[in-house]
This record gives structure tokens, C-alpha cells and sequence, in this order.
């Protein structure tokens, strides 16, 4: 898609300064539907969006092909994520899962290098916004984009923008054909998607809440070792004992190994210690440990629990030096406790008084990059109901005096100090931490004593007191209980901190769950139902009256949508059959698409002509066929049309059995008929050339010898049909019709006959020898007798006719290349054959049947007639 | 949350026409029954999602025609089926008496295939002609597992989808892990030939 002249064609819909950095084509997912879409990545200055188009035609041609349907900003709202369904055999397409405000979108995509450059593109995009954190102002052009504000103003809710996948699937304004799910070929991560969404909506309805105790820490123990440590004072002073322990270091070991090699054996050494004050009454273990360099964040569960905490997953992100390596940045733990995904982080950010923009880019660079790869797809540390951030965060107080403040702090009074915490002013101004929320601050600064006191640094910085060490939490139901400093522990020149929540776990109510899910599934089984292709037809039998060689019948079918969706409706081929119908029957059309609510006229026609009227008078075929008419992705049914009867005619009959009929064919049982045409029961007294030939011949000779165009001139359909019915009748009455529809009638006799009046199989041979008379002769020497007297019969006439060419204007070649062709009728698999045959080649073997013939036409035949 | 389901089965029902095939299929997959009969002339499916033995399986459930002169017809639509459910009618002896025809119509059509025999409209005591025994004997001896139902008063209709279901579903992991075995086999044989396999039609 995204080839030069494609994205120009786009580019064109924007303005300048509005570039369009990448385009693809995919398919947004609308409950069980798909549609096409146009996905553009567009930028407008330090601001992203991302832009669905659609187009009229695939791909795009002008300008004007293209609407833009919606318009969403690459902000704080927005919302990407992957989704890859490689575990179905047929289906490697990736899905785009987009939310801006409340709308949510899924797209399906070709993977493929355009597909993942789009979102990683996107991804940049993302990136640039957390780093600018551009204003809404700034969006401000997408209004003219869409010519409205909705998608900015997320404060006013636009029901109708709400994309409840619910809602579209119930009132199904369908403009895509539904693909067919139920055969399994398409892809079920639409339906997937909605069951999860469903489920989602019904949470309340199979949970419920459990609180959990939690226990956060946070210690910059400034590289000391836990040498005869005791942690009581800060992990297990309280009553009760923590459901769950996040415990987090920062500096825990200053070596250039650790900081090198990431190396270290203070790790181990503070695993212990933290193991052996853990709340005594309570009985833990282990659920993760992770460690970059000095940052180090445990997390211990009492056991009890375990069963519940799955999906545990741990991620570091280094923003130290070159803003990679591990002496800055943060470590963090993801797990799922019963239905709440949890998020622990423990960051250390960077240094210094004046740097808090440092750490405020130190924040965004570490909920950018974290991201937890146990979960397809991998999740980011804003896809969790409860985060945890805890750490030595490094916001100083720069505006109070160091005295000042100290002297507030010895007197109690926190509240002018913490006023001027940066911490408090960075997140007042939303510049980090937006969501979180902390308790209030009623301890002392953690930062910085005179190691083993509770003495401020006395060193020659003389460093002003600081809340160093913070904990902040964002998601709903957590309850903060306590929040305070432990400065018995002194080893440091921070004191840890800790916070107590009580926060609301959701847990599953498996046996809730498993109605509601079966709810959900029953419902969306109904809607498949339903939204399967529905067709009425009028009827199932198409009943034809008694159908006559060469008159052509015709009876409508209805087809009437009776479903909700559009139907593509196609007659297909049954078993081993090579058409969808025989050859008698013509179905129009035989396919096509119904909208919902309206039919479909289907013309079926019955035309029994010279290549299907032999098998009809054999008995070989009758007029009884079952045609399938199939719904794409829906069902089948079976149309069974049929005639009365077959009106038994001398067209289509053999010679063989018509010498034997010395009635009126239709005088005669169509039973005897099949019987004479399967060469059973033969009269003893054959006429040697069937009567017909002899009165169409007879009639020619007495009216039409000298008509001009004879053979040439076509007949009357209508005096053909008179014909034939006086052939097959017998009248007394004198022949019907003009000379030329009797000549048209006798070549018509002669052409439906099974086989040609030279057999199949002498076909080649004829061919081969048709330049020399005395070997075509030969040949029709050994011709069965009823052939070659018809063959000579026919010749003998022809040659009368010859010899009125001044009146009838006919001559030898004309008359041979005509009866060539009927009396050597290609056999019918090279009559297949014949849309290969090249029209030259076609032409020769036609030239040898007509030469074949010409000796007949112009050689005396006495002797040959008498000599038999 | 997982999939949305594990499995994708497709079953089908044959029988002689009238006796409740197409009622069956609506009552299981949309749990309604009207008594009105309207013949099949086709070949329909519907769709259903269940849960048996703690896996997800969406069926997709094939009706067909009854009638004899479809029968040619209906005999392309068995392949790919992972079951097939043989319906008989309990209040008349012929559709019993050609379950054997139709028995004989799945081994012509499909290698190895799970079957149910499934006598419905067992809901009017005074007019049933086939005795549930006689039904019973003749399931023993074909190795089929009978169930007696009625689409009208739902009865049995669960029953008899969840357990040929169950089959397939133990056919699918008895044939996987026999594929397994194989597989080690033939890695331990060092043999390159090919095993032939049964599978489904």
C-alpha cells in the first residue's frame, strides 16, 4: 500500500505541514464483519494521528475516492496494542487493537514488513507524545480534518461514537457481506474479541472483592551491606500480616562490578535478611525478585495466595548514563492476582536539585519501555488495573531555604515544606505522574542524615532534607492505611519507607463465570444463526409440461433473501458432473448477489435440440434433473426440475430404428422406440432408407430442385415444428412449409442423430483418404448398409440438384463442404477440443470432409449402386 | 481469557425423511421446536458452542435431506465430518428398518467416523412401534451408543449432542497421541516409511 503514487494520493486529502508518514490498507473488524479501510500514521508538527479513510475504490485512484471516516490523536488517551493469531491454522493475520477515548477499534492486517512499520511507527508516535506531552491545543487541526471536536473532547461523550461491539452486532447496518465463521476459514478473533469485550462488560456479574493487605517499601541503603541487620521496625511492626510484600532497594551495592557486570552478592545477602523479617505470623513465599545493578524489588505473597498470583513477569529499564545503563532508571514485577493485574515499580531516578526534568523524563522513558513479555501480546505498564511505584525518586525541595525548612521540620509543620516538594509541583502541573495518586506525607524527609544518626549530612554539601523515597499507586479500590519512615534504621543516608494499602482484588466466582460465559457464547451462537444467508425459493420442483425437439420452454424460480444479510447465491456442480445442469436445461442467471429483503428472477429453460434429442429418444437421459443451488457460506438447496414428458420424434432418432418404423413415430409406444434404438427386436422388413429422409428428400425433388439457395437460405422455425409434426403425426394432408425450412428440416434430421452417417469410428480413416476417390469409395463400401444406402441416397439427390445449377445456382464444392460437415460430424470429445484447434487446422479438416464428399457429387455412382 | 474455542467439529444428521432431523438440530442450537413440518430439501447447518469436559467446541451441525431421491446428492456432503447422528422414529418401524441403509451410507462415505443412533419423537408412549430393546440390541451389536429423544419436549437432545461430541473429541486425542507414538517410532526405528494412518473422512 504504501507505494509512492498510493501515499501521494493520500497525502493529497491533508494540507501542508500534515504529512502522511505511513498508509496500509486493513480490515476494521465490526462485530462479526469486516471491513476495508484505510489506515494513515499522519503527523502535524511534535502531534501524531492516526486517520481511517475510506475508500470507494482498492486501491485509491484520485483524491476523491477517499473520506476520512475518523480522526484519532495520538495522546494520552490513545491506546495501542497487537494481537496475534498464529495458534489458528489458517489465520496469520495480525490485529491492531486501537482505543482513543472511548472508542475501540480492531483492525485486521497482512503481516508483513508495511504492517509492522505502520505500528511501529505508531509506537514512535506514542513515544514523541510522552516525550512532548503536547497540550491539547496543539490537536487543534484534526478539527478541521473531521469538522468537528469529538474526538478531542473527550469530557463530552458522543454516544454514537461509542463503538460497542454489543450494540453494532444487534442492530446490524451491514455494509460487508459477512464472511463465513462457521466453516472456520474465517479468522475468530472478531467473535474472540467481542466474547472478551462482553466478558469484560460483565465482570461485576462473576466477581467479587477481596482485599488484599499490601506492604510497599523503598530503601536507598546507599551501599551498605546488611551486616547483623534487624528489619522488624520497618517489615513487621503491624498487627496484622501483609497479604503481599513489595519490597524495594535502591544503591544496594556502589561497586563498579555491580554497575559493570551487574553483578552482585549484596543481592543475595538482603534476599536473606528481607526473608527473615517478613511478618511473623504470616507464612510467604517467594512470587519474583529483579534487579538492575543497584535497583533491586522483591515481591513475597503469603502462601495461601499462591494459586492466585499467576503471570508473574519482571522488566528493567536502565535510564542512566548515555540513558541506557542500569545505575538509573527502574525495575518492576507484573502478575495477575485472581482477575486484577498488578504492577510493581521501583525506580530510581536521577539526581541532583535542579534535574527534576531529568526525572520527570526519567518517569516517562521507564512507562514507555517497560513492558512485560509473558503476556501475547507483550503488556505495558499502563494495561494494569493496580500499579505500585515506589522508590527513591529524587525530587528535592529547592525553593525554602535548607534552615527554613529544617526548622519547620523540627517544629512538625511538614505543610509549607511539602508545598514546595517538586514531586508535589511536577505532578500539580502534570508533568509526571499523571493518574497517580500518595498519601499524605506525615513523616520526616528520608533524605539525607549522617549515616548511623538521625543527624542531618553534615558533610561540606550540607544537603537540604528531601522526601527522597516516595510510594505512589494508581487504580481504583486501593485504600491507603498508612504511610510513613522507619529512621531507627540507620545505616544509610536514607531512612526506608513503607505504605500500607488495603486494596480490592477482583476474584473470579468460576461456577458465575461459566454461566455468564456460556450466556455470552449462546447469544453470539443465536447471532451467528441468525446472521447466517437466508434464501426462499418459490418452489423446489420446477415442473415442465411435455417438452418438443426444438421448442423451447421457459419457468421462473424465485430466489427472495429472507436473512439479514446479503447473499451470494451460485448453482454448483453436483458430485462428478461437469456442469451445473444438463445439457438441455439453461439456468439464468445461475448465479448472483440478493440483498436483503429483495428476489431474484431465475429463468429456466428447457430446450431440447439436435445434441440432446438422441439421448432423450434412446432413453439414455430423461428431462429430470436436480440442481444445487448453494448460499456462500450458508446451506444448499436441492431444486428438482423436471417435464412431464418427451414428445418422441423422428428427430433424434436413429436411422437404424427409423427404417424399422413403418408408422408414424408417435403411433408407436416410446417403449419401442428405446427397444429399436438399443437394436432389440428389429421388424423383418426394414425399408432401406428411413421414410422421413425419403419424404423430406421426395418433397425437395418434386418443389425445390430448381429453387435458387436451396441449402443456403434458412427456413422458418415455425414451418420446421409444422414439419415435424407431420413427420411425426402423419398426415394425409401435403407437406407443410417452403422448400427451404424442408431442406433446413432434413439436414436438422441428420445432425440429430447420435452419431454422424459416417460412424466415429471411421471418422480418421475418411479424413485420411478423402483426396483419393477410389479409397473413399472403399470406405463406403464398408459402411453398414442402412448408412451407405442413406449416404448414396442423399449423394444420388444431390447430384440432381447439380444438374439444375442455372436455375438453383448451387455447385459441387458449396453442396460438399455442407454435407461434409454433417455426414462426418466431429466426434464429441474433439468437438471439445475444438475451442484449442486453431481456426487453420480447423479448416483443413473441414476442406477433407468436403472433399471426401465431392467425390460423390461429381462421379457417376451408377456402377457403385448397381454393383452392390 | 483464552480462545474462544478449542475445537471446530463438524457433525452431521442423516435419516429417513420425517423423523426429526431438522427439529432436532433447531432444538439444540436455538431451543425452540414448532410443530409444523416442513420438509428439507437441501442441506442446512446451523452453529453451536459448547463445553464439554472442560474444552470448547464450536460445532457446526449439518441437516440434510432425507428424501431417497437426494441420496446421492446428500452422500458428498459426509465429507470432513467428524460425526454423524442417525436418526430414527420411534412410531415408525421403516425408518428404523433403514437405519441399516444408512449405516451402511457413512462406512461407503467416510473412513472412520463417530456415530450416534438417536430414536426420536419418544414422547408419545401409545404410538411408539420400535422398542427401545429391540433398538438396543441392534446399537450393541453395531458398537453404537443409543439415545431415545424427543426435539418436541427436549429431551435427551443435550445428552445425545454432548456425547457424540464427547467421541470426537476422544477420537481427535486417541488419534494424536497414537500420531505421537508413531512419530517416536519412528524416530527411534530410524525408519523413513510412512505409517498409514486411519483418519477421519
Amino acid at each position: 500500500m504504501s507505494s509512492p503514487e498510493q501515499l501521494a494520493i493520500i497525502q493529497s486529502k491533508f494540507t501542508a505541514g500534515e504529512t502522511v508518514v505511513i498508509a496500509i490498507e486493513a480490515s476494521l473488524m465490526q462485530g462479526c464483519m469486516r471491513a476495508a479501510r484505510l489506515l494513515a500514521l499522519v503527523n502535524k508538527g511534535s502531534t501524531h494521528a492516526l486517520v481511517i479513510l475510506l475508500t470507494s475504490r482498492t486501491p485509491p485512484q484520485v483524491f476523491s475516492d477517499l473520506t476520512i471516516e475518523r480522526v484519532l490523536p495520538i495522546d494520552h488517551d490513545f491506546k495501542c496494542d497487537l494481537d496475534t493469531d498464529g495458534k489458528q491454522q489458517d489465520s496469520l493475520d495480525v490485529y491492531l487493537n486501537v482505543s482513543s477515548r472511548k472508542l475501540r477499534l480492531v483492525f485486521e492486517m497482512r503481516p508483513g514488513v508495511t504492517t509492522s512499520s505502520l505500528v511501529s511507527e505508531i509506537f514512535r508516535a506514542i513515544e514523541v507524545f510522552q516525550k512532548n506531552n503536547s497540550p491539547p491545543t496543539e490537536y487543534l487541526w484534526i478539527q478541521k480534518l473531521t469538522g468537528s471536536t469529538r474526538n478531542l473532547d473527550s469530557a463530552t461523550d458522543d454516544i454514537q461514537d461509542v463503538a460497542d461491539p454489543l450494540v453494532e452486532l444487534e442492530s446490524p447496518d451491514l455494509v460487508v457481506p459477512r464472511r463465513n465463521i462457521a466453516t472456520g476459514k474465517t479468522p475468530v478473533a472478531a467473535r474472540e474479541s467481542v466474547v472478551r469485550y462482553q466478558m469484560a462488560c460483565k465482570e461485576e456479574d462473576y466477581t467479587y472483592t477481596e482485599v488484599f493487605r499490601m506492604f510497599i517499601g523503598t530503601w536507598n541503603v546507599n551501599g551498605q551491606p546488611p551486616n547483623g541487620i534487624t528489619l522488624e521496625q520497618w517489615l513487621s511492626s503491624d498487627q496484622i500480616p501483609p497479604d503481599l510484600y513489595a519490597i524495594g532497594f535502591q544503591e544496594l551495592d556502589l561497586s563498579k562490578e555491580a554497575f559493570l557486570f551487574n553483578d552482585t552478592l549484596r543481592e543475595e545477602e538482603w534476599r536473606q535478611v528481607v526473608t527473615k523479617f517478613l511478618h511473623p505470623k504470616g507464612t510467604y513465599y517467594q512470587v519474583a525478585i529483579v534487579r538492575l545493578v543497584g535497583m533491586m524489588l522483591i515481591i513475597f505473597a503469603q502462601e495461601v495466595h499462591k494459586p492466585f498470583i499467576k503471570a508473574v513477569s519482571v522488566h528493567t529499564v536502565g535510564t542512566g548514563i548515555m540513558g541506557k545503563m542500569g545505575n538509573k532508571g527502574g525495575v518492576a514485577v507484573s502478575c495477575t492476582i485472581h482477575n486484577t493485574s498488578v504492577c510493581f515499580v521501583n525506580a530510581h531516578l536521577a539526581a541532583h536539585c535542579e534535574e527534576y526534568e531529568r526525572r520527570n523524563q526519567d518517569y516517562a522513558d521507564i512507562c514507555a519501555r517497560l513492558s512485560f513479555s509473558s503476556y501475547v501480546p507483550p503488556k505495558g505498564f499502563k494495561d494494569h488495573d493496580q500499579i505500585y511505584w515506589l522508590g527513591d525518586l529524587n525530587y528535592r525541595i529547592t525553593e525554602m531555604e535548607s534552615s527554613v525548612a529544617k526548622h519547620h521540620i523540627t517544629n512538625g509543620n511538614y505543610g509549607p515544606v511539602i508545598a514546595l516538594d517538586q514531586l508535589v509541583q511536577q505532578r500539580r502541573l502534570g508533568k509526571v505522574f499523571q493518574g497517580f495518586q500518595e498519601a499524605e506525607i506525615n513523616f520526616k524527609p528520608t533524605y539525607k542524615y549522617d549515616p548511623g544518626t538521625d543527624n542531618w549530612d553534615s558533610s561540606e554539601k550540607g544537603r537540604a532534607p528531601a522526601w527522597c523515597d516516595r510510594v505512589l499507586w494508581k487504580g481504583e479500590a486501593i485504600l491507603p492505611i498508612d504511610y510513613r519512615s522507619h529512621p531507627e534504621l540507620k545505616i544509610s543516608d536514607h531512612k526506608p519507607v513503607s505504605a500500607i494499602f488495603d486494596s480490592q482484588i477482583r476474584v473470579i466466582d468460576i461456577t458465575k463465570y461459566r454461566k455468564i460465559h456460556e450466556e455470552v457464547m449462546k447469544k453470539l451462537d443465536k447471532l451467528e444463526n441468525e446472521f447466517l444467508p437466508q434464501v426462499m425459493v418459490d418452489t423446489t420442483e420446477v415442473i415442465f409440461d411435455t417438452i418438443h425437439f426444438m421448442e423451447p420452454s421457459t419457468k421462473e424460480l424465485i430466489i427472495a433473501n429472507t436473512g439479514q444479510v446479503p447473499v451470494q447465491f451460485e448453482f454448483i456442480k453436483k458430485l462428478d458432473d461437469t456442469s451445473y445442469c444438463k445439457e438441455w436445461l439453461h439456468i439464468e442467471p445461475y448465479m448472483g448477489f440478493i440483498k436483503p429483503g429483495e428476489k431474484c428472477d431465475i429463468q429456466l429453460e428447457i430446450f431440447v435440440d439436435k445434441k440432446s434429442a438422441c439421448k432423450q429418444n434412446s432413453g439414455e437421459d430423461k428431462l429430470y434433473d436436480i440442481l444445487v443451488l448453494h448460499l456462500e457460506g450458508g446451506k444448499d438447496i436441492f431444486i428438482t426440475v423436471l417435464a412431464s414428458a418427451y414428445e418422441r420424434s423422428c428427430f433424434g432418432s436413429s436411422m437404424e430404428a427409423l427404417v424399422h418404423i413403418r408408422v408414424p413415430i408417435r403411433e408407436i409406444p416410446a417403449g419401442r422406440i428405446m427397444e429399436l434404438e438399443n437394436n432389440k427386436n428389429p421388424t423383418q422388413e426394414p425399408y432401406p432408407v428411413p421414410k422421413e429422409v425419403w419424404q423430406l428428400v421426395d418433397r425437395l425433388y418434386r418443389h425445390g430442385i430448381k429453387t435458387a439457395g436451396l441449402f443456403q437460405t434458412p427456413g422458418l422455425h415455425s414451418e420446421i415444428i409444422a414439419i415435424r409434426d407431420w413427420l411425426d403425426i402423419g398426415s394425409q394432408d401435403a407437406m407443410p412449409g417452403g422448400v427451404h425450412s424442408v431442406a433446413e428440416a432434413l439436414l436438422l434430421l441428420l445432425e440429430s442423430t447420435a452419431e454422424p452417417l459416417v460412424p466415429y469410428n471411421l471418422h480418421n480413416v475418411c479424413l485420411s483418404a478423402a483426396t483419393n476417390y477410389l479409397q473413399c469409395k472403399q470406405i463406403v463400401m464398408q459402411l453398414p448398409e442402412i448408412r451407405r444406402t442413406v449416404f448414396l441416397y442423399i449423394c444420388s439427390f444431390l447430384q440432381e440438384l447439380l444438374n439444375h445449377t442455372e436455375e438453383n445456382g448451387l455447385d459441387a464444392k458449396t453442396l460438399a463442404t455442407l454435407f461434409g460437415s454433417i455426414f462426418l460430424r466431429d466426434p464429441p470429445r474433439s468437438r471439445d477440443d475444438r475451442q484449442y484447434r486453431s481456426r487453420s487446422i480447423q479448416a483443413t479438416f473441414d476442406r477433407k470432409k468436403a472433399a471426401f464428399v465431392y467425390h460423390f457429387l461429381v462421379n457417376d455412382q451408377s456402377d457403385f449402386i448397381l454393383g452392390r | 481469557m483464552a480462545r474462544e474455542y478449542d475445537h471446530l467439529f463438524k457433525l452431521l444428521i442423516i435419516g429417513d425423511s420425517g423423523v426429526g432431523k431438522s427439529s432436532l438440530l433447531v432444538r439444540f442450537a436455538d431451543n425452540t421446536f414448532s410443530g409444523s413440518y416442513i420438509t428439507t430439501i437441501g442441506v442446512d447447518f446451523k452453529i453451536r458452542t459448547v463445553e464439554v469436559d472442560g474444552e470448547r467446541v464450536k460445532l457446526q451441525i449439518w441437516d440434510t435431506a432425507g428424501q431417497e431421491r437426494f441420496r446421492t446428492i446428500t452422500s458428498t456432503y459426509y465429507r470432513g465430518t467428524h460425526g454423524v447422528i442417525v436418526v430414527y422414529d420411534v412410531t415408525s418401524g421403516d425408518s428404523f428398518a433403514n437405519v441399516k441403509r444408512w449405516l451402511h451410507e457413512i462406512e461407503h462415505n467416510c473412513e472412520v467416523v463417530n456415530r450416534v443412533l438417536v430414536g426420536n419423537k419418544n414422547d408419545a408412549p401409545n404410538r411408539k412401534v420400535v422398542l427401545t430393546e429391540d433398538a438396543q440390541r441392534f446399537a450393541s451389536q453395531s458398537g453404537i451408543q443409543l439415545f431415545e429423544t424427543s426435539a418436541k419436549d427436549n429431551v435427551n437432545v443435550e445428552e445425545m449432542f454432548t456425547a457424540i461430541t464427547r467421541q470426537v473429541l476422544r477420537t481427535k486425542k486417541e488419534h494424536k497421541e497414537r500420531q505421537a507414538i508413531q512419530t517416536s517410532e519412528t524416530v527411534n526405528l530410524r525408519k523413513g516409511t510412512k505409517q498409514h494412518r486411519k483418519r477421519f473422512c
